[in-house]
C-alpha cells in the first residue's frame, strides 16, 4: 500500500512540474486513456484482494488498456462515432464494480 | 523476492497513473485560463482582416486621385454602370437550370408542389448571391436593385418580363462556390429534389450575362444630398 502511495505522490509531482499539457485535440484521447489506467489499478487491487494478483498481467493490462482506449476513440473519431462516451462509460461501470468487490473484501477482513 | 518485485511494479504503475492525473488536472485548468485568450486571438485575427481591408480601399483611393477628372469620371461611370447592370458582362460561372417536375404527383399531394415557384427562383438567387454571385440573370433578364421575380399566373416575371419554366439562371462569380452553396446539404436543390423537381448545374468558364434592358427613367425619385437622420 505504501508502494502505491509513494508511487502515486511521485508521479503527481513530476506531472506538476514537467511544463508539458495535453494540446486540445488529443484531450479525449487522453482522458478515455487515463479512465483506462484507473480502471487497471482497481482491477490489480481487486485481484490482490482475492489474492490472484499478477503483476506480468497487471503492468501488460494497465499499457494495452490505456493505448487501446485511446486508439478505439482515435478511430471512432475518424469514423463519425462517438466512442468517447461509450468509453468513459464502460471503464466507469468497471471501476465501480471493482470498487464494490474490494469494498466487500474489506467489510469481511474487519 | 516476488512480493518485492511486484510492489516495485504496483509503485511503478501508480507513478505513471499520478503523472497522467496530474497532467489530465493541469490541462484542465489550462483550458480554463486559456478561454480570455481564444477571445485574443478572435479579436487579433478579425483586426487583421480590417486592416487589409483598409490597405486595399488606401490604394483604390489612391488609383482614383491619380487619375485625371475626365478618366476618374469615366472609371466611376464605368463601375456604376457595371453595378447597375447597364452593361453586359462575362466571366466565370455557372449556368443552372430549374424546370418542373417529371414526377407524376401522388394521390393527395397538392400538384402545386411539382411545379416551379417564384419562390424557388428566389431561393435559388439569395443561396447564389449569399455564396458571391457579381451578375445574375434568369431567362435572360438581368437582376437589377430594382428587378422582382414574382409569380405571374403559370409563369415567373422578372423586370416585368413573363418567361416560362424552364428556368435558365446565369452567375458570374466563383464556381465552385455557386455549385457548393446550391447543393450543400439540406440546401435550395435538395429540399426542390423531394418534388423531382429537375436542377442541373452547368459550370463554365466564359457566362455572358445580358444587360438590362428595359427603361431606367426614374419618374418620381429625385436624388437628395440629405443625410440620414438619426
Amino acid at each position: 500500500m505504501i508502494y502505491m502511495v509513494v508511487g502515486l505522490l511521485l508521479g503527481m509531482l513530476v506531472g506538476f512540474v514537467v511544463p508539458w499539457g495535453i494540446p486540445a485535440g488529443y484531450s479525449s484521447l487522453f482522458s478515455v486513456a487515463l479512465m483506462a489506467c484507473l480502471d487497471s489499478v482497481f482491477g490489480g487491487l481487486k485481484a490482490s484482494c482475492n489474492g490472484n494478483f499478477d503483476d506480468k498481467v497487471f503492468i501488460s493490462g494497465f499499457f494495452t488498456n490505456a493505448l487501446l482506449a485511446a486508439f478505439f476513440v482515435y478511430v471512432g473519431d475518424q469514423l463519425g462515432i462517438d466512442l468517447y462516451y461509450v468509453a468513459l462509460l464502460a471503464f466507469g461501470l468497471r471501476i465501480f464494480s471493482n470498487l464494490g468487490v474490494i469494498r466487500q473484501h474489506l467489510l469481511q477482513k474487519h | 523476492m516476488h512480493i518485492e518485485k511486484g510492489r516495485l511494479s504496483i509503485a511503478c504503475v501508480c507513478m505513471v497513473l499520478g503523472f497522467m492525473l496530474a497532467i489530465q488536472f493541469r490541462s484542465t485548468q489550462d483550458l480554463r485560463a486559456s478561454l480570455p485568450f481564444q477571445r485574443v486571438e478572435e479579436l487579433s485575427a478579425r483586426l487583421y482582416q480590417v486592416e487589409a481591408e483598409n490597405k486595399e480601399l488606401e490604394a483604390e483611393l489612391r488609383d482614383l486621385k491619380s487619375l485625371s477628372t475626365t478618366e476618374k469620371g469615366e472609371k466611376i461611370n464605368d463601375d456604376i454602370m457595371m453595378f447597375a447592370g447597364m452593361t453586359a458582362l462575362e466571366g466565370p460561372g455557372i449556368i443552372l437550370t430549374i424546370d418542373d417536375s417529371g414526377k407524376i404527383a401522388k394521390k393527395d399531394n397538392d400538384p402545386n408542389l411539382y411545379i416551379v415557384h417564384d419562390e424557388d427562383v428566389l431561393k435559388v438567387v439569395n443561396e447564389l448571391r449569399a455564396a458571391g454571385a457579381e451578375a445574375i440573370s434568369i431567362n435572360g433578364q438581368r437582376l437589377t436593385a430594382n428587378s422582382e421575380i414574382r409569380c405571374a399566373g403559370p409563369t415567373i416575371s422578372v423586370n416585368n418580363v413573363r418567361s416560362a419554366p424552364p428556368f435558365e439562371i446565369r452567375a458570374i462569380g466563383d464556381k465552385d462556390n455557386l455549385t457548393n452553396a446550391i447543393n450543400m446539404r439540406g440546401g435550395v436543390a435538395d429540399s426542390l429534389k423531394v418534388w423531382g423537381i429537375k436542377l442541373d448545374i452547368k459550370p463554365s468558364d466564359n457566362v455572358w450575362i445580358p444587360a438590362y434592358k428595359a427603361s431606367s427613367k426614374y419618374k418620381l425619385a429625385t436624388a437628395s444630398s440629405k443625410e440620414e437622420s438619426k
